[in-house]
């Protein structure tokens, strides 16, 4: 006797991954993680504030070797430092390892993967899922730092906004280069975080200072390369520094991000598809 | 996607919207953007054409009481006979009947002329004005309700009039312009039109300048270009459009250049000139323990087109000069 009902096909890899990000978004959203994510981009919200107050009582609000800070100078200051070399990293490597490794540890990637979808899709849907759960924090965060700061010190918000646009498209590729690598890291390795702390907050300060080819296997060295000149210069020897220092254009920053995303997925998708999760009892 | 997620979103997607629109009509009109933005500026800037090419304030007073120029004024003995000769010809004595003054430069006629005007607010006493300007042989005259004094510039060798005449206008109370007639007159029939206050990317420049007691905002090419300049030194002088120079004079004096290069490539070479440039004047300036405040002050930064360069004169830098230049005396 022939079974007559008709089967139902496997769904496609976007409608599967969009499933997957649906869940996940919700999830990713509400889970403790987010209040260290809040905790992390309101701070330059409150430092920002801060600034504006002592800004409103006629005190300079940051000054460099005695100088007065203007409030776009003090932007590029927050959106370097705090922003493209702190926050982005960091939040790279807590939900970007977390991807595949948290249902690891949770030992809930079996419900996951007896799911009628590809593996893929999982890691694609959770990836889309961060990289909409960080922008939609850090890009508002960075918006109304940015209504804050720029005014300090009479600052006005029409000569400075082409680079307000600039940075928000640099930060969404910067956290989507480094969600996919820390992904990629997460679906491979066993203890993630501590390699991803050790490559953002060690190795990549450490290739960036040297001389010769090592910073290009870093993200940071593309970031940079699409503000080069937000770099602040502090002393003799960075202003020597970055006078022969090597910059990348602008173009060959997004394509070479553009291409470390794409292969950082593909390898985080290829250890998903062929690894076997043994799980800790 | 439950309620609370779809709210989030909707929350976080408005803040992003409404910034980036917030941004985008300030961009495009050159709003200050009410409680976000600074001040607009003087308001003598509604005298000043849409097509100048240099436009400069100066708060007098700021500058005339500030310890800076205490210590400079004792330094240079020179600079009050200046002073007492525009007072004697004029009537004005700068230090106490002028509160600021704005000036600007307009293309004139021909490719290589530039006209010019000064405002000037504060207290002056329209009878000796006049008085003074009739012992000179000018003219007093009305043009749209202004009172107008107008002298002739220059005379050639039979005392007749040649070239431009020069005019000062009474504004309004309190408010002097004094000018080429033709720029003066111009500057009258401006009232309630079209002035710098419409040309958006001068006044992004003004907008930007950070709580200055004195600045100029310029079109940088357009002042080169009518300098008559070697061809080669015109080849290597950088592609900048804009520039502003805006100082805080007080105990010292605070300031920043800023240039907007033709585009970002140009804005990067100028920055790595100009951090070059830096780096050998850090070097020399080691040998010389009143200049090196001075360089460690120097801060360059900036994006895209945009090259600036913030920098403090202390006064005790006046004062190592003014005790060296005495020992050099000696």
């Amino acid at each position: 006797m022939t079974d007559t009902r008709p089967t139902r096909a496997m769904p496609s890899l976007l409608t599967s991954s969009l499933r997957v990000f649906d869940l996940s978004l919700g999830e990713m959203l509400w889970s403790r993680r987010t209040v260290f994510l809040a905790l992390i981009v309101g701070g330059p919200v409150v430092i920002s504030i801060i600034l504006r107050i002592v800004d409103l009582m006629n005190v300079p609000a940051m000054r460099v070797n005695g100088v007065k800070m203007g409030g776009s100078s003090i932007f590029g200051l927050l959106i370097w430092f705090l922003f493209l070399r702190f926050i982005v990293p960091i939040l790279g490597i807590f939900y970007g390892t977390s991807l595949i490794a948290d249902e690891v540890e949770d030992k809930t990637i079996t419900y996951l993967f007896t799911r009628p979808i590809p593996r893929t899709a999982v890691l694609l849907g959770k990836y889309l899922a961060y990289l909409a759960s960080t922008v939609l924090i850090v890009l508002p965060s960075v918006m109304v730092v940015y209504f804050l700061v720029v005014p300090i010190g009479g600052g006005g918000i029409a000569g400075t906004f082409p680079n307000l646009v600039r940075d928000l498209g640099l930060l969404a590729v910067g956290l989507a280069a480094y969600g996919a690598l820390f992904a990629a890291v997460g679906a491979w390795v066993k203890r993630p975080v501590l390699l991803g702390l050790f490559f953002a907050f060690g190795f990549e300060p450490f290739a960036l200072a040297v001389p010769g080819y090592l910073k290009r296997f870093t993200i940071a060295f593309y970031t940079q390369g699409l503000v080069p000149e937000a770099m602040p210069q502090e002393s003799l020897i960075s202003l020597l520094q970055s006078f022969f220092h090597e910059t990348v254009s602008p173009l060959e920053g997004v394509l070479t991000l553009l291409v470390i995303t794409g292969l950082s997925l593909a390898l985080a998708a290829r250890a998903v598809e062929r690894r076997e999760y043994v799980l800790e009892q | 996607m439950t309620k609370r997620t779809r709210y989030f979103m909707f929350g976080s997607v408005t803040v992003l919207l409404v910034g980036l629109c917030t941004g985008l009509v300030a961009f495009y009109t050159g709003m200050p953007m009410g409680a976000f933005g600074g001040p607009d500026g003087p308001a003598e800037l509604h005298y000043v054409p849409a097509d100048a090419t240099l436009v400069a304030y100066a708060n007098v007073q700021d500058v005339m009481r500030s310890e800076f120029r205490q210590k400079l004024r004792a330094a240079m003995t020179d600079d009050e006979h200046g002073q007492a000769e525009f007072q004697k010809q004029t009537g004005i004595d700068i230090e106490h009947d002028i509160d600021h003054v704005v000036a600007f430069v307009e293309p004139g006629g021909t490719d290589d002329h530039h006209n010019g005007m000064v405002i000037a607010a504060g207290r002056f006493d329209i009878g000796r004005l006049e008085a003074l300007a009739r012992e000179h042989e000018g003219q007093v005259g009305e043009y749209k309700g202004k009172r107008l004094v107008t002298v002739v510039a220059d005379r050639d060798h039979d005392e007749k009039p040649q070239g431009d005449t020069f005019t000062v206008a009474f504004l309004d109370s309190g408010l002097i312009a004094l000018g080429q007639t033709g720029v003066v007159k111009r500057s009258i029939d401006r009232q309630g039109g079209q002035s710098v206050l419409d040309n958006h990317e001068m006044m992004n420049l003004v907008h930007d300048l950070d709580n200055a007691n004195a600045w100029a905002v310029g079109r940088f090419d357009t002042l080169i270009s009518q300098a008559r300049l070697p061809e080669a030194v015109a080849g290597q002088i950088p592609a900048v459009r804009w520039f502003s120079a805006s100082g805080h004079i007080n105990g010292g004096l605070r300031g920043t250049i800023r240039a907007e290069a033709r585009d970002e490539q140009a804005g990067q070479n100028l920055r790595d000139v100009v951090q070059g440039f830096m780096a050998l004047a850090k070097m020399q300036a080691s040998q010389k323990p009143e200049l090196t405040t001075l360089m460690n002050s120097i801060q360059l930064s900036g994006t895209g087109k945009t090259v600036s360069l913030n920098f403090e004169v202390p006064s005790q830098i006046i004062d190592a000069f003014s005790e060296s230049h005495r020992r050099a005396e000696d």
